[in-house]
C-alpha cells in the first residue's frame, strides 16, 4: 500500500474534527444561565471557532501548498529506521502510561524504582551506578517531599 | 532621607547574614525544580520567620522571591523546562545555547542579567513606587484586555514557520485555560463530568507537561551506544562571555527591565508575561531576528532581565497600594500582615522607616542573588554532562513529585503525562510549544477582562478603542504583528531570490 500525505493534512483534519466536535458540544457542556450576549460560552466558542479555522486553513496549505511525502507499507519500510523509531517512541509512551497507573496504586516510591529500571533497560544502560544513582534521587526527592517541605506523596 | 537613614539603620542587623542566604539557597531550589515555586518556598518559610524582626522576616521572604525567578532559568537552560512560568521565554534560547556546548555561558547570562533587571527594579522600587503605582492604577478591564492580546501578538515572532500553527496553538491554550469553573458565573466548562476537572488545569502542570515530558519523549530515539556526546569537565565552563557580548546585551537587558518593572507594576500579570512581552520587543528591533530562537544570547539576557525587574515591579503595587501584583506578592502581602504590617497608602506613614529598610534590603538581595548564582552557576552547568538515560529517570521522578504537590492530586500527575504525550505529537509535526503556554498564561486574563468591559460599556466594542491606553496597546500589538508579518515575507522573498 502506498500513501501521500504531509503532517499538515494529518494534524489539520484531526484538529478540524476534534474542535467541531467539542464546538457542537459547548452548550451541553457549558449550561449557563447568564442572558448576556457576552457569556461563559463565549470565549470557548472564539478559541474553539479559531480552532477549526485555522487547522482546516492548515490542512489546505497541506493539500495544496506544502510538498507531501510517499510512504510504501513494505517490508522494507518496516525495517527502517523512522519506523523502529515509531516502535519505540510507543513502547516509551507505554512506560509512562504504566507508571501514571501504578503511582496511584503502589505510591511514588515503588512506582518510581518501577519507572527507573524500566528506561534504564529501555536505553539498554548496564552500569549498576546508573541504577543506584537514580534509585537514590528518587529516594532523595521522597525524603526531601515529605520531611523538608512537609508534603505526603503517595 | 531621614526615613532611608532610618531604613539603613534597621538593617545593620546581624540575623540578615543568616536570613538573606537561607532564602535566597531555598529560592533558587525551589525555582529550579519543575512543579515548586517560589509561592511555595514563600509558604513554607513564613512560619519560620515568626519570631524574626519584620525587617528581616519580610526579607529572607524577598530572598525566596528573587532567588526563585533566577532558579527557574537554570531548569529552562538545561533541560528545556522552565522551573517557573515567569521563565519559560528563557528556554528560547537558553537551552539551544545548552545544546551548542554554551550552558555555562547561558546560565551566566541569565545570572547577570537578571541579577542587573533586579537591582534596577529594587531602585525603581525604592525611587518612584508611588508614582508608577498611579499610573497603574488607571487600567481598567479594557487596558488589561489590550494588554493580553498585546501579550499574545508575541505569537507572530515565534512562530516563523507557519503562522497558523502559532494560531492553532494559542487557541488550545485558551480553551485549555477555560476548562473548569468560570469565576465570572460559576458555570462549569468542559468537566464531562468528571469533577476533578472543575478547578481547571494548573499553569504549572501544563507548563511540565508540555515542556519536560514531551522534551524526554522528544529523545526516545536517544541511542546511548551512538548519539551520546562526552563533554569533559573542564571544559564547559571555558566558554565565557566575551566583552563583545556583554555590549551586544546591553540594550536588551535595558528594554527587558523596563518592560519587566512595568508589566510587573501592573497588578495580575507577572514576570511570565514581562519576559515575553520584552523578549518580542528585542527580538523585532534586532539587525539579526533571525538567530532568535537559535541560541541568542540576547534572547536570554532579555527574558531574564525583564522577568527579575518584574520581581522589584510587582511590589510596587502591593506596597504603595495594597494591590498584589502577582501570586508571590500575595503571598507576600500576608506576611506582612503576620508581622503587623499592613501594605497600603498608610504603610508609608505609619511604618515608614521599616518599609525603606525593605526597599533598601531589597537591593542587598539582589546583590547576593549575584553571589550565590556565581558560586553555584559552575556546578550547574555540569548537569549537561550527565548521561541522558540517567537524567530521564531523574526529570520523570521529580516532575511527578512535584505535579502531585501542587494541589496533592494524583490527577495532576495524569495531566503532565496528557499533555506530554500530547505536546510531543505536536513538536514531531513542528509546532512551537510557546503559544499553547502563551494562550494558557493570558487566556483568562483575556477572558475576565474583556467581559467585564463589555459590561461596563453595555455591550459596546468601543470602549477597547476609545480608552487611549488600551488602544496604544492595541496599536503596539497590530504594529508588531504586521512589522514581524512583512520582515518574514521579505525575508522568504529574499531566500527564494538567492536559490534561484
Amino acid at each position: 500500500m502506498k500513501i501521500k500525505y504531509n503532517s499538515e493534512m494529518v494534524i489539520g483534519v484531526l484538529l478540524t474534527i476534534a474542535s467541531g466536535i467539542l464546538f457542537a458540544r459547548i452548550p451541553i457542556e457549558i449550561k449557563t444561565l447568564e442572558q448576556t450576549m457576552v457569556n461563559a460560552q463565549t470565549v470557548p466558542r472564539i478559541a474553539l471557532g479559531g480552532l477549526s479555522l485555522f487547522s482546516f486553513i492548515l490542512f489546505l496549505q497541506g493539500v495544496f501548498l506544502i510538498p507531501k511525502k510517499v510512504i510504501v507499507f513494505d517490508q522494507a519500510f518496516k525495517e527502517s529506521r523512522g519506523f523502529k523509531d515509531t516502535i519505540r517512541a510507543l513502547i516509551y509512551i507505554g512506560i509512562l502510561i504504566i507508571y501514571t497507573m501504578v503511582f496511584r496504586y503502589l505510591g511514588f516510591i515503588v512506582s518510581s524504582i518501577y519507572l527507573i529500571f524500566a528506561i534504564l533497560i529501555y536505553y539498554g544502560a548496564r552500569k549498576k551506578s546508573y541504577y543506584a544513582i537514580a534509585l537514590s534521587v528518587s529516594a532523595g526527592v521522597y525524603l526531601v517531599f515529605t520531611f523538608v517541605l512537609n508534603i505526603s506523596l503517595p | 532621607m531621614e526615613l532611608v537613614l532610618s531604613g539603613l539603620n534597621i538593617l545593620l542587623n546581624w540575623q540578615l547574614l543568616l536570613a538573606i542566604p537561607l532564602g535566597m539557597i531555598l529560592g533558587i531550589i525551589v525555582g529550579a525544580i519543575p512543579g515548586l515555586t517560589s509561592d511555595l518556598g514563600i509558604i513554607l518559610m513564613i512560619p519560620l520567620t515568626y519570631t524574626l524582626e519584620p525587617t528581616v522576616a519580610i526579607l529572607a521572604l524577598v530572598s525566596i522571591y528573587v532567588g526563585g525567578t533566577y532558579g527557574g532559568s537554570i531548569t529552562a537552560i538545561l533541560i528545556n523546562t522552565p522551573g517557573t512560568s515567569a521563565n519559560a521565554a528563557t528556554l528560547f534560547d537558553g537551552y539551544p545555547m545548552a545544546q551548542k556546548g554554551e550552558a555555562y555561558k547561558a546560565l551566566s547570562m541569565a545570572l547577570y542579567a537578571s541579577t542587573i533587571g533586579g537591582l534596577i527594579g529594587a531602585f525603581v522600587l525604592l525611587f518612584l513606587a508611588p508614582p508608577i503605582a498611579k499610573v497603574t492604577l488607571m487600567f481598567g478591564p479594557a487596558e488589561y484586555l489590550s494588554l493580553a492580546v498585546f501579550g499574545l501578538s508575541v505569537i507572530a515572532g515565534v512562530s516563523n514557520e507557519n503562522i497558523f500553527k502559532g494560531l492553532i496553538g494559542a487557541c488550545i491554550g485558551i480553551f485549555v485555560s477555560t476548562i473548569g469553573l468560570d469565576v465570572i458565573s460559576g458555570t462549569v466548562r468542559f468537566t464531562f463530568g468528571n469533577i476533578q476537572l472543575r478547578r481547571g488545569i494548573d499553569l504549572i502542570i501544563a507548563l511540565i507537561g508540555l515542556f519536560a515530558i514531551s522534551e524526554i519523549l522528544m529523545k526516545a530515539k536517544y541511542n546511548p551506544k551512538t548519539d551520546r556526546t562526552v563533554v569533559d569537565g573542564s571544559s564547559i565552563t571555558k566558554m565565557k562571555i566575551t566583552k563583545e557580548e556583554y555590549k551586544r546585551c546591553r540594550k536588551p537587558i535595558t528594554i527587558g527591565t523596563i518592560i519587566g518593572i512595568i508589566i510587573g507594576a501592573t497588578p495580575g500579570t507577572g514576570g511570565g508575561l514581562a519576559a515575553f512581552i520584552a523578549y518580542n520587543q528585542v527580538k523585532q528591533s534586532s539587525s539579526h531576528p533571525e538567530t532568535f530562537g537559535k541560541g541568542e544570547i540576547e534572547g536570554v539576557a532579555v527574558s531574564e532581565s525583564a522577568n527579575n525587574a518584574a520581581c522589584g515591579g510587582t511590589m510596587i503595587p502591593m506596597l504603595t497600594l495594597g494591590v498584589p501584583g502577582d501570586g508571590a506578592t500575595a503571598i507576600l502581602m500576608g506576611a506582612f500582615m503576620v508581622h503587623g504590617l499592613v501594605p497600603g497608602p498608610m504603610l508609608f506613614k505609619e511604618q515608614g522607616s521599616i518599609l525603606y529598610a525593605i526597599m533598601l534590603g531589597a537591593i542587598i538581595v539582589n546583590i547576593s542573588l549575584w553571589v550565590f548564582g556565581k558560586f553555584f552557576t559552575r556546578f550547574y552547568a555540569h548537569i549537561t554532562r550527565i548521561p541522558f538515560e540517567l537524567l530521564a529517570c531523574i526529570v520523570l521522578t521529580f516532575c511527578a513529585a512535584g505535579a502531585y504537590s501542587t494541589n496533592n492530586n494524583i490527577y495532576d500527575v495524569y495531566y503532565i503525562f496528557i499533555f506530554g504525550i500530547l505536546a510531543y505529537y505536536l513538536r514531531l509535526m513542528r509546532f512551537q510549544m510557546v503559544p499553547i503556554l502563551l494562550g494558557i498564561v493570558l487566556g483568562p486574563l483575556a477572558e475576565m477582562n474583556f467581559r467585564r468591559a463589555l459590561i461596563l460599556s453595555d455591550g459596546s466594542y468601543l470602549i477597547f478603542i476609545t480608552r487611549p491606553i488600551s488602544l496604544a496597546f492595541l496599536l503596539i500589538a497590530f504594529g508588531s504583528v504586521a512589522t514581524f508579518t512583512v520582515k518574514e515575507f521579505l525575508h522568504q522573498r529574499k531566500e527564494r531570490t538567492q536559490q534561484t
